[in-house]
């Protein structure tokens, strides 16, 4: 044993104390009464996230239970319900079913002409002008109001310029640019850093599309050449949509969820 | 930063204690309470520094982190090597990094976020953003908490490595697995190691301390090696590698002659030429060991040729160095730890070399030249061929060519000497009883008993001893007499009156000084400290003390003469006139003497005549340089006294500026609305308007 291991050095020519087993038992026993007295006790967000603790050590202390408590006896297996099983009763419908693919069918095709993709959030909450706009006084005496800073994020792409300050309506201050955004492959379950090449559509308005404006529910199109993805044809695809599922402006970086 | 004791790096936190850590410092020590009606830029700030507090912290505390954990370049090569065969250097390295990695990525997301926030608009918006920026910090050293895990580990095995100062004089200690290595170095040293029949019971390296020469020596035990190719080598064994390539020391190599380790001299012997590689530079010594199972003369031929090839080896180092090479008792030594014979003799042997190869290092180093530089003997030149010895009188050769004389014959053998031979302080204790002059010398270590039947053993030592009794009491009882004798009467009993008369004066004399000196004791923190020569009580004044005098019934005028001749200075000639204008004083008991202090005054009869001064003169005793500072003194300490006005009327820095066009305006229109509103309201607009602006507005209502 090294030299510096006192504790164990001393242990092993003295012995433990002629007590100290049974100190320790005790002392481990107490421990249950003392968890809860300090559970009992604690206050405030430390309160708080000690209950949290405790409750998923209990969730998975009955879950070990009941795994234990498994029987291995014998039950009655109930055999699996095959897909589009029917019961006797509703056997002869099957007219109905058919129309119901026609239509469908139908529905599909008068989606497709429109342009209505489905799309993880179908629905957002519109954003008022007042929201997304801050009036900015201008002029000499500050009286003019004509000039908008865009209080969400926004994307504009690297050869970007400014309009000369004195002409420009909107402004894009660049604290509020976002050149990346964390997307997940909805099937793979991961999440990659990859940049964005453009905003496509902004549910709110087009002029909100020109104006690269990022909110909750815009479809933005990023650079997937990172991800390897490769067309039955054989070409490699390096740009696809996603769609941002976040607020932007609220958390200091954009979450989208690929459309595959 | 050179670091040989590793005790003092701070405790690595784990991930998750080391978040919750931070989280509950930012909660505790920044402010809790924001409302949504609060400005915009106070909401900001709020948010911003609990972001940027976090930050700080987590900096912080991993700065302390990398700092601390010793860097494998920076340190003795030896340290280094240690620990890159215990722990891995790239691991090591690796795991640092990552910290420094998460440092910087920390400081990225606090700079961007506290960017982010300035654009924030509502409360709910900078509480997201501070959400999000605490949230991924916490996030980054999630993911570096298995490095965090891993140097806590190190930490904790670093902590107990043995402190081996690498450039001290040390022995090191080595040779095959169970040849009775920790045996010598528990008998020559206090470090108890762990000495088992099977092999490799050392698993690491052990220090110990011992004395040789007033000198203190480390030594150092290691692991046993086996014969096998470098790359094979296991940690344990990297371990003795590492102590002996790196350390300059004297080393001990370990032979068992009599094979009870399990190998024989042969492979002992091959093994020492497979790392007499190591031994460059370092005096080296073969001890065989064991000596009490196999004596060193009775081993066979082959292997007394093995050994002597080794010693040839060990010779070579020591040529090397200059040492004669006719003095082999030096390289090859024998003892045996069991019954210790030999053993004081190769650690003396041992440290002698290591002390010889160091002085002579030391002495061929550049830095003992600059010393050797700053003496100089000097010695007169010589003008003649004549030989000037130093010239001794007779009588002190005489006197020491007895003494010389009484030395020879004496020769004893000093304790001192007995103790060097016996191993030195620690090992030999002398027996104090060896010279107890008793009837039988068998009785020398015998142990005295305290008790025995029942009596105290002491108190039967003295066959005379209730005599030295009786003589004892008897004297104490005369010294106490004496004492008594000596104790002085104060009741005045044999005292003739006039003595009694002077004693009560003495008596009330005293109680009065003790009464002034308790005042001044009392009110010594708060009085000045003047020096005497100021005198503001007139205590030293020389008709004090010529009063004082005549009380007692002397006569005070040649003292009084004396005292003035010696204090009067140079200037005595204005002094005199001014005595003979200013008249009487009735401090004056003798009359015509001036007073010291009416010199100084000014010469108006007025002044003269009253006895208070002017207000801003300066008496020596306060502490002010000149009756400027004075007045200065006086008008704040009247300024302090000074009642406030409470009376909550308007003043002076109350007033409006008159010019502002704001009242004309709020006067026009009221005075156009008041035409629609009814009278009385009327009135009190007025009156609230004479109210806040004062004469002016009146002057204004006055045109309505």
């Amino acid at each position: 044993m090294p030299q510096g291991d006192y504790i164990d050095l001393h242990r092993k020519r003295n012995g433990y104390r002629h007590d100290h087993f049974e100190r320790k038992r005790k002392k481990e026993a107490r421990e249950v009464h003392k968890r809860s007295q300090i559970a009992q006790k604690t206050l405030g967000i430390k309160g708080k996230m000690l209950t949290k603790k405790r409750y998923a050590e209990k969730a998975l202390m009955k879950k070990t239970l009941a795994m234990h408590e498994e029987s291995s006896s014998r039950r009655k297996v109930d055999d699996d319900v095959q897909e589009g099983a029917v019961p006797a009763y509703l056997l002869d419908r099957d007219a109905t079913t058919r129309a119901k693919v026609l239509s469908n069918t139908v529905k599909q095709k008068r989606k497709e002409k429109a342009g209505k993709w489905e799309v993880p959030l179908p629905k957002v909450r519109p954003v008022a002008e007042d929201e997304m706009f801050r009036v900015i006084r201008s002029g000499k005496r500050k009286t003019k109001q004509w000039k908008r800073m865009i209080t969400k994020a926004t994307f504009v792409g690297p050869s970007f310029t400014r309009k000369p300050p004195k002409y420009e309506r909107f402004i894009r201050p660049s604290g509020l640019r976002f050149t990346k955004a964390h997307v997940t492959h909805p099937e793979l379950k991961c999440t990659f850093n990859l940049e964005i090449i453009g905003v496509k559509k902004n549910p709110n308005g087009p002029m909100y599309t020109s104006l690269g404006v990022i909110t909750k529910g815009t479809v933005i199109e990023v650079n997937v050449s990172e991800l390897g993805l490769v067309t039955p044809a054989g070409k490699v695809v390096w740009g696809k949509y996603a769609q941002v599922t976040n607020n932007p402006e609220n958390d200091g970086c954009i979450n989208a969820v690929l459309l595959v | 930063m050179v670091q040989y004791n590793f005790k003092k790096i701070t405790v690595v936190p784990t991930g998750k204690d080391f978040i919750d850590i931070i989280l509950s410092r930012t909660q505790r020590q920044t402010p809790t309470v924001v409302h949504k009606g609060y400005a915009i830029s106070r909401i900001r700030q709020f948010y911003m520094r609990k972001v940027k507090y976090t930050q700080q912290n987590y900096h912080d505390k991993l700065s302390t982190i990398i700092e601390e954990f010793p860097r494998l370049d920076d340190i003795h090569p030896f340290y280094g090597d240690l620990l890159h065969v215990l722990y891995n250097k790239d691991h090591y390295k690796l795991a640092l990094g990552q910290i420094n990695t998460a440092r910087n990525l920390i400081g990225k997301i606090a700079k961007d976020y506290v960017k982010l926030l300035k654009y924030g608009d509502s409360l709910y918006r900078c509480k997201s953003l501070k959400v999000a920026a605490l949230g991924r910090m916490c996030t980054v050293i999630k993911r570096v908490g298995p490095s965090l895990a891993y140097l806590e580990q190190i930490r904790q095995h670093m902590a107990r490595l043995p402190s081996i100062d690498p450039n001290t004089r040390t022995i090191l200690i080595c040779g095959y697995p169970n040849v009775g290595k920790s045996s010598f170095i528990n008998k020559i040293t206090r470090a108890d190691v762990d000495v088992q029949p099977y092999a490799f019971t050392t698993k690491s390296l052990f220090v110990g301390h011992t004395d040789y020469k007033y000198l203190r020596y480390q030594v150092i035990d290691t692991p046993g090696i086996l014969d096998r190719p470098f790359e094979d080598r296991n940690i344990i064994e990297m371990c003795s590698i590492t102590a002996l390539a790196h350390l300059r020391a004297a080393v001990l190599f370990f032979l068992d002659i009599s094979g009870s380790c399990g190998y024989s001299i042969a492979q002992q012997a091959a093994l020492f030429h497979s790392i007499k590689s190591l031994f460059m530079n370092k005096p080296l010594i073969i001890v065989c060991n064991k000596t009490d199972l196999q004596a060193l003369e009775g081993i066979s031929e082959d292997d007394k040729k093995l050994v002597m090839e080794m010693k040839a080896e060990a010779m070579k180092t020591l040529i090397g160095q200059g040492g004669e090479p006719t003095n082999d008792e030096r390289v090859l030594l024998t003892m045996s730890t069991l019954t210790e014979e030999g053993v004081i003799a190769v650690k003396n042997a041992a440290c002698e070399r290591l002390l010889d190869q160091r002085v002579e290092l030391k002495m061929k180093s550049k830095k003992l030249n600059d010393c050797l530089n700053r003496f100089h003997v000097a010695m007169p030149k010589p003008r003649d061929q004549k030989e000037r010895p130093p010239c001794i009188p007779e009588a002190v050769l005489e006197a020491k060519a007895k003494k010389a004389e009484q030395a020879a014959e004496k020769q004893k053998k000093l304790e001192k000497d007995l103790e060097d031979e016996n191993g030195g302080a620690g090992v030999y204790s002398a027996s104090l009883r060896k010279h107890y002059i008793l009837a039988n010398d068998e009785w020398k270590e015998d142990i005295m008993p305290e008790i025995l039947d029942g009596h105290n053993v002491y108190d039967f030592v003295d066959p005379d001893i209730l005599q030295r009794l009786e003589e004892l009491e008897r004297e104490e009882g005369m010294r106490q007499e004496q004492e008594a004798d000596d104790d002085f009467e104060m009741d005045g009993a044999e005292l003739t009156p006039e003595e009694q008369e002077a004693l009560a004066e003495i008596r009330k004399k005293k109680r009065l000084l003790i009464q002034q000196h308790r005042m001044k004791k009392s009110t010594a923190e708060s009085r000045p400290t003047v020096p005497r020569k100021f005198d503001k009580d007139k205590k030293y004044t020389s008709e004090r003390m010529g009063r004082q005098l005549s009380t007692l019934g002397l006569d005070p005028t040649l003292a009084i003469n004396r005292a003035r001749s010696k204090s009067r200075g140079r200037k005595r000639e204005r002094s005199v006139d001014r005595g003979d204008q200013n008249g009487t004083d009735d401090m004056d008991v003798d009359g015509n003497q001036p007073n010291k202090k009416l010199r100084l005054r000014s010469r108006s009869q007025s002044r003269s005549r009253s006895k208070s001064r002017p207000p801003y003169e300066v008496v020596p005793g306060e502490g002010l340089k000149d009756s400027a500072q004075k007045k200065k003194a006086v008008k704040l300490a009247e300024k302090s006294h000074k009642k406030r006005n409470k009376d909550a009327r308007k003043g002076e820095a109350d007033r409006i500026d008159a010019s502002s066009i704001q009242i004309g305006f709020i006067l026009h229109k009221l005075y156009t609305e008041s035409c629609e509103l009814s009278y009385p309201l009327l009135e009190v607009a007025l009156k609230a308007l004479k109210g806040l602006y004062g004469y002016r507005g009146e002057s204004y209502c006055g045109l309505i």
